[in-house]
C-alpha cells in the first residue's frame, strides 16, 4: 500500500457566458488529459459550490489552481470561501492579451485557432502544476 | 454579457425563461447538459431565454443574482447531484422546470463518448433535450 502521490487540483470556471469560459474548461480537460494526467485531478466547480463535500475536502489537502475566464475570478473566489486559497489563479481573459491576432469567438464549439488558444492556456495550466509540485518536493 | 441577455435588458416586460445548466466537468452527461443550454439559448429560443451562468450566481455577482429571480427557472443537470436545481433552490428563485440528462440519455438510447468530446450521439442527444425543453419554454412563456 503507498500513500496517495502528490496531486494538484485544478478548479475552473467553465462558465458559459464568455467563449473565454469554455477556453478554460478546454484548456483544463488537455491538462488533465495530455500535459499531466498522472499529476492533476479536476474539481467540478458546480458540485464543489453547491456543497459537494468530497471536492471541497480535497482542496483543503491538496493545493488547487484556479481557472477563470474573466476577472469575475468566479472559480478562485469559490474555492477560497468554501476550502481555501488556490495557490495560483489562471485568468484566461489576461493570457489572451498576449495573443492580439486571435481571439475567442465561440461558446459551444473552438474551431482551430481558439483550440491553439486553449493549448497556450493549458501549457500555462502545467507550468504551474509543476512550480507547485516543485515546491512540495523540495519543502 | 451574450446577446440574449442584452435583449432581457431591452424589453424586461416580455416572457423570459432563465436556463441554468450544470456545465460540469467530470462526465460526459455534464457537457451534454452544457450543450443543450447553448442550442436552446442561442438557437432555438434566442429571445425567450436567457443563460444563466452558475459561478457568478454562487458568487452573487450582479445581474445573474437578480435575473434568476426575476424569471421563472428551468434547470439542466447532469448527473444524479443535481447541482443546478440545488444551486437554484439557495437563492429562492422559482424553477418551473427540469431536466435531468441521464434519464433524457436513457428514454433516447443516447449515449455520448467523453466530456471532452460527447461525439455525434451526445450532439444528437443535446439537440433532442433542447427540442423538448424549447417545448416547455413555450408553456411557461404563455402563462
Amino acid at each position: 500500500m503507498s500513500l496517495a502521490k502528490d496531486k494538484v487540483g485544478i478548479i475552473c470556471c467553465s462558465g458559459e457566458d464568455l467563449p473565454e469560459g469554455t477556453i478554460s474548461r478546454v484548456a483544463t480537460r488537455l491538462v488533465l488529459e495530455k500535459l499531466r494526467p498522472y499529476e492533476t485531478v479536476t474539481l467540478c466547480l458546480p458540485l464543489f459550490l453547491a456543497g459537494g463535500e468530497d471536492e471541497r475536502a480535497f482542496a483543503r489537502v491538496f493545493p488547487t489552481i484556479a481557472v477563470d475566464g474573466c476577472s469575475k475570478k468566479c472559480a478562485a473566489l469559490g474555492t477560497r470561501k468554501f476550502s481555501g486559497k488556490p495557490v495560483a489563479t489562471i485568468v484566461v481573459s489576461e493570457i489572451l492579451k498576449k495573443y492580439l491576432k486571435s481571439k475567442a469567438k465561440s461558446r459551444e464549439k473552438l474551431d482551430a485557432e481558439e483550440m491553439e488558444l486553449a493549448m497556450k492556456v493549458a501549457e500555462e495550466i502545467a507550468e504551474r502544476v509543476d512550480e507547485v509540485l516543485c515546491k512540495k518536493v523540495s519543502k | 454579457m451574450q446577446e440574449s441577455q442584452q435583449v432581457s435588458s431591452q424589453s424586461a416586460e416580455a416572457p423570459k425563461v432563465a436556463i441554468v445548466a450544470c456545465a460540469g466537468m467530470d462526465k460526459a452527461l455534464g457537457s451534454v447538459a452544457r450543450t443543450t443550454a447553448f442550442i436552446i439559448t442561442e438557437k432555438l429560443r434566442p429571445n425567450s431565454t436567457i443563460l444563466i451562468c452558475i459561478p457568478p450566481l454562487v458568487a452573487d455577482v450582479k445581474p445573474y443574482s437578480e435575473l434568476i429571480k426575476r424569471y421563472p427557472v428551468v434547470t439542466i443537470d447532469g448527473c444524479a447531484e443535481r447541482c443546478a436545481t440545488k444551486i437554484v433552490a439557495k437563492t429562492g428563485a422559482k424553477i418551473r422546470g427540469r431536466v435531468f440528462v441521464p434519464q433524457s440519455a436513457q428514454t433516447h438510447n443516447l449515449k455520448p463518448n467523453t466530456a471532452s468530446d460527447i461525439g455525434p450521439e451526445g450532439e444528437k442527444l443535446a439537440e433532442k433535450i433542447a427540442e423538448e425543453t424549447a417545448l416547455l419554454i413555450n408553456k411557461l412563456c404563455e402563462r
